[in-house]
């Protein structure tokens, strides 16, 4: 059995501090699909992770395990030392996750304070929600942290947004409800050049802060731009694990790319 | 203009634009010719009136089970056995008609209750698993009342508390029940637009994926959903077992089918995540309306179904069509 002592790169990366999260052997099958196939993933402290790779890779198979809304087949999830079991969004959260996935998870029939504050709703004793107090923070959140313009109401349903303005809310909840690690699952897919340079530097302003970010993108530019190190995936397999002084742009697209 | 739009723009704005359209041409046919349409008869009201609450109350549960994306067939014998079982405790331990219809409403949250794990847990359709339940009370109904029909004679305050009538001398409208429909219609708002709760139905309706994914529990919230309809579908049992005097074992079939087309007369999605309590009474006003005006009309009482049956589905085409622009 592997411990998470154990970690061959934990000391290499983080000078031995232990990892926020620990994937050990994580593999994921769908039936006959493998999605992951035997796959150790770790978040340090106050770092930025690229997780890059082609489509079908398993980058978003990852993130999902790691959010607790999929289970992995086999394989170990440690936290700081400890195994732990991801089987809900909230246990995730209560790890200090929070996930921008890359189908985005909006209720398109409910409004937009709705949607940022879906379970984990601003409520008196009672559960009875504070419409105006949420209503506020929306838009404080929307118009300062994102930055997104077009949205003129929290009270806008979100079935009427353009898909960079979707991309917007469910960033502006991740940003809201931020906590240790962020996981961000091609969060600049749909954004403009200056929204996408706004979420990128937020990435780095966080990690200032503490917190830590994974990544996913296939863009590896973004990904250069922000990461401090690299996890390349292809057909559910890790075939790199780097450092960004180790590497260059040249090299990542040529192993991403290459068969 | 402005309150035309916030009208327009209300999620059950339509369907009111269309109840408001109907009545105001009701009344106008009623005051131009009271002798041929006596629609705003005290009696003619007061039938109407008298009707609207035990299918209201059953499709404001049915209703909210219908927005987290599930539906509940067996809500008629629920209806039946919770009043059955009320009646039948009454009659045998003349125990107070209050604990009476309390025992029904946990009979029927029970049942809902059990609605909702064999939905979730055997992971069969409702649409399916209700039906299967809807047949097994019906069964069981028939089975303890040994087909007959059981009355149901509290006096006094109980009584007075649903059928007392309200309204001004000459214009006695209103039976206490329709204020109990209110109270239902204002905690079945809040439930479902200023709770919590309300939030998690509209989003495991709306987009399953996307709730499990933020972080709500989708199968928890149809299970309680389930139970409310159970409750509900006592409580209008209770409604209509208090007014009649009495409950017969065939009594509320069919109930199921009409509250859920109250409710997609009212704007309700069947694909789950949209709706409105304002909507399902609306729909289910609708309903007793054209029925009344029907009859009023001297429309023969054989064809009645059928124009109950074309008056759904042009509700549902004229609400697809608003909806679209």
């Amino acid at each position: 059995m592997i411990s998470p002592s154990a970690n061959p790169s934990a000391g290499a990366v983080a000078g031995g501090a232990q990892p926020l999260v620990d994937l050990r052997g994580i593999t994921k099958r769908y039936g006959a699909v493998t999605a992951l196939d035997n796959i150790d993933f770790g978040i340090w402290p106050g770092e930025v992770v690229g997780l890059l790779g082609d489509n079908g890779a398993g980058k978003s198979t990852l993130i999902k395990i790691m959010s607790g809304i999929v289970q992995p087949t086999a394989g170990k999830i440690y936290s700081r030392g400890r195994e732990v079991r991801l089987r809900s969004r909230r246990d995730s959260y209560e790890l200090g996750i929070e996930t921008i996935y890359q189908d985005i998870a909006l209720v398109d029939q409910m409004n937009i304070m709705r949607n940022i504050f879906l379970g984990r709703e601003m409520t008196d004793r009672m559960g009875f929600l504070r419409m105006k107090q949420m209503r506020q923070t929306a838009m404080k959140v929307l118009e300062h942290t994102v930055g997104i313009s077009g949205i003129t109401s929290a009270d806008q349903v979100v079935k009427g947004l353009s898909g960079g303005q979707k991309q917007a809310v469910a960033l502006a909840r991740a940003v809201y409800f931020k906590n240790r690690i962020f996981l961000l699952d091609e969060p600049t897919s749909a954004l403009s050049v200056r929204e996408t340079e706004k979420t990128l530097e937020y990435i780095l302003q966080l990690k200032g802060e503490g917190v830590s970010s994974v990544l996913v993108t296939h863009n590896i530019y973004h990904g250069y731009q922000v990461a401090d190190r690299f996890v390349v995936l292809r057909l559910g397999r890790k075939i790199l694990e780097v450092r960004k002084e180790d590497t260059s742009i040249e090299e990542l697209t040529r192993i991403i790319v290459e068969n | 203009m402005r309150s035309w739009d916030l009208i327009r723009r209300h999620k059950a704005g339509n369907i009111a634009i269309v109840f408001v359209l109907i009545q105001a041409l009701c009344i106008g046919f009623a005051l131009a010719l009271p002798e041929r349409f006596p629609y705003l008869t005290e009696n003619n009201v007061q039938v109407m009136l008298k009707r609207i609450p035990p299918l209201a109350v059953m499709a404001v549960g049915v209703g909210m089970l219908m927005i987290a994306g599930e539906f509940d067939l067996s809500v008629g014998s629920i209806f039946v056995f919770s009043s059955f079982v009320m009646a039948k405790v009454y009659n045998t331990w003349v125990v107070n008609p209050f604990v009476a219809a309390l025992l029904a409403l946990v009979v029927g949250g029970l049942i809902g209750l059990l609605n909702g794990v064999i939905v979730i847990r055997a992971q069969i359709p409702s649409f399916i698993a209700t039906l299967g339940t809807m047949w097994f009370w019906r069964g069981a109904n028939l089975f303890f009342s040994g087909s007959v029909t059981e009355p149901f004679l509290p006096t006094g305050f109980f009584r007075d508390l649903f059928c007392a009538t309200l309204g001004p001398e000459g214009a006695r409208f209103m039976q206490a029940q329709f204020l109990w429909l209110f109270a239902v219609l204002v905690l079945g708002y809040l439930t479902l637009e200023r709770h919590r709760f309300g939030n998690h139905l509209f989003a495991t309706g709306g987009n399953r994926q996307s709730a499990i994914a933020i972080g709500v529990n989708p199968n928890k919230v149809k299970v309680i959903a389930f139970v409310i309809v159970g409750v509900l579908a006592a409580f209008s049992g209770i409604l209509a077992t208090v007014r009649v005097e009495s409950v017969s074992p065939v009594q509320g079939q069919g109930m199921e089918l009409m509250a859920i087309a109250a409710c997609v007369i009212g704007g309700l999605s069947l694909t789950g995540g949209e709706g409105t309590i304002l909507g399902i009474f609306l729909g289910t006003a609708l309903l007793f309306t054209i029925e009344d005006v029907l009859l009023l009309l001297g429309a023969p009482g054989d064809y009645l179904q059928g124009f109950i049956g074309v008056l759904i589905i042009l509700a549902v085409i004229f609400n697809r069509i608003t909806r679209k622009e």
